[in-house]
């Protein structure tokens, strides 16, 4: 049902710190229709090319200042996920995608105030890293 | 007598919202626009760090209302008993969250809030003093799927006779009034894998005598006949459940709770080029509220954006537009 609201078309790179690729990161709307704290993500999943990144890899952050692994995330209630606006989730990656086209996969889950199963979201996109 | 006044609520124009087509302002302009007196908000939709929104946040809120002229009529307001995924919330907590929604709402300049469906009647007792500080009644949304027989609402609504006031009260959904299930859900449903042996199946259980899926649903446990089943797939059995949400119950099923009804959600899925509204009789509703004295507003709430095909326009304004505009013409007739 917020399919459409996962994995903004053209935000998925590769991020460098300090002069060296240190993974690849995509910016997604929430699977919702009102923002959350982070503690209601039920799950986040990547999937490059068919395969699963390990969860404890992702990170995730509204403002791009303070990160969270989704075990730590499951506590924050203080960052609010807004409704309009991206959560940025990031893989840790030693040399993040490499140069080519993948299939990035991304599944957001949030956990709703009186639906009893997690709002799920998926969408898989093309992605060209140059 | 009854004065039955015309509302928008802002959750019909979240994709406009999301996409960044609309801000908050636009939403608010484009509501004046349609006719309506009054507008509804999900602050957690459209006003940031709900509750604790900034004074910058309230102020823009408040020059909207001004610019408008809208009334602010009612915010939608949900409970996060799962805000941690290793515990449900203690009932301090529920309690606490929801004063400062009543708070917020306070300071937003309405009324009303409307609880959503779930919300445990044991927040209304300690809730009360609350809502007599700030001047803002609390009101349950019946919704199709969860109303007259969900436990947790009927529970509600023995609570909210026991207590007896005027700060507590019901909001309807019309999605109980559905006559038939809603083709554009058919339709949306059909596009991303299910069958129309599902859909014949679920649009048969809308009967004259008040015949729907959720009463179908719970009176087989969910179990098909076995010439449907035969047809179904596997991807038809898990979407079924969550088909159940639009149920079919005759306008005299409000009789007892006139009293208590302090809102109405006017759900749209489809306004037809016909005039009406596909599965829904608003001119029947408005005349039944006329006759019982109702004195609130009804409020467009559009969910036929979630249910837009791939490649299709999303038809907010458009479908806003139609509803606002018959809904009005209805009132003119019956109100004069």
């Amino acid at each position: 049902m917020f399919d459409n609201n996962v994995f903004i078309d053209g935000t998925c790179r590769n991020v460098v710190e300090n002069g060296a690729v240190t993974g690849f990161e995509m910016q997604t709307n929430i699977t919702y229709y009102r923002g959350i704290p982070l503690s209601m993500i039920e799950y986040i999943r990547v999937a490059v090319d068919g395969q699963d990144v390990p969860v404890e890899d992702i990170r995730i952050s509204v403002d791009q200042i303070d990160w969270f692994s989704l075990k730590e995330a499951e506590t924050v209630t203080t960052y609010k996920w807004e409704y309009g606006e991206p959560l940025y989730v990031r893989v840790v990656k030693d040399g993040g995608l490499s140069a080519g086209t993948h299939k990035v996969k991304l599944t957001v889950a949030t956990r709703t105030a009186y639906i009893p199963i997690p709002l799920e979201g998926i969408k898989e996109r093309e992605v060209t890293i140059a | 007598m009854s004065r039955i006044k015309t509302c928008v609520s802002l959750y019909s124009l979240q994709d406009e919202y999301l996409n960044h087509r609309m801000n908050l302002e636009q939403c608010m302009q484009f509501v004046k626009e349609t006719g309506a007196e009054g507008v509804e908000i999900l602050p957690d939709q459209m006003i940031k760090n709900t509750p604790d929104a900034s004074q910058e946040e309230l102020d823009k809120w408040h020059s909207y209302l001004k610019e408008t002229g809208l009334k602010p009529v009612i915010a939608d307001i949900f409970l996060n008993t799962n805000l941690y995924k290793n515990r449900t919330l203690t009932r301090r907590e529920c309690v606490d969250l929801l004063v400062k929604e009543l708070e917020l709402a306070n300071k937003m300049g309405l009324h009303l809030v409307r609880l959503v469906s779930m919300v445990p009647y044991w927040v209304l007792e300690p809730l009360l003093p609350y809502c007599e500080k700030y001047d803002v009644a609390v009101a349950l949304e019946v919704h199709a799927g969860m109303a007259f027989d969900e436990p947790r609402t009927v529970e509600f609504i023995h609570e909210m006779k026991r207590l007896n006031s005027k700060y507590i009260g019901l909001v309807i959904d019309t999605g109980i009034f559905c006559r038939r299930f809603p083709r554009v859900v058919r339709n949306y449903e059909m596009s991303i894998g299910c069958s129309a042996a599902l859909f014949d199946y679920i649009e048969a259980q809308f009967t004259e005598d008040g015949g729907d899926y959720h009463k179908t649903f719970i009176k087989t446990g969910g179990k098909f006949p076995p010439e449907v089943d035969a047809k179904l797939t596997d991807h038809d059995r898990l979407m079924a459940p969550i088909q159940d949400g639009y149920e079919n119950y005759p306008f005299s099923a409000l009789d007892e709770y006139m009293p208590y009804i302090k809102h109405f959600h006017f759900k749209l899925f489809e306004m037809t080029e016909e005039g009406p509204e596909y599965s829904m009789d608003y001119k029947g509703l408005l005349q039944y509220l006329h006759d019982h004295d109702y004195d609130g507003y009804v409020s467009t709430e559009y969910e036929g954006n979630r249910f837009t095909l791939a490649g299709h326009p999303m038809q907010e304004k458009k479908q806003i537009a139609m509803q606002q505009a018959y809904v009005q013409a209805c009132l003119k007739e019956i109100q004069g």
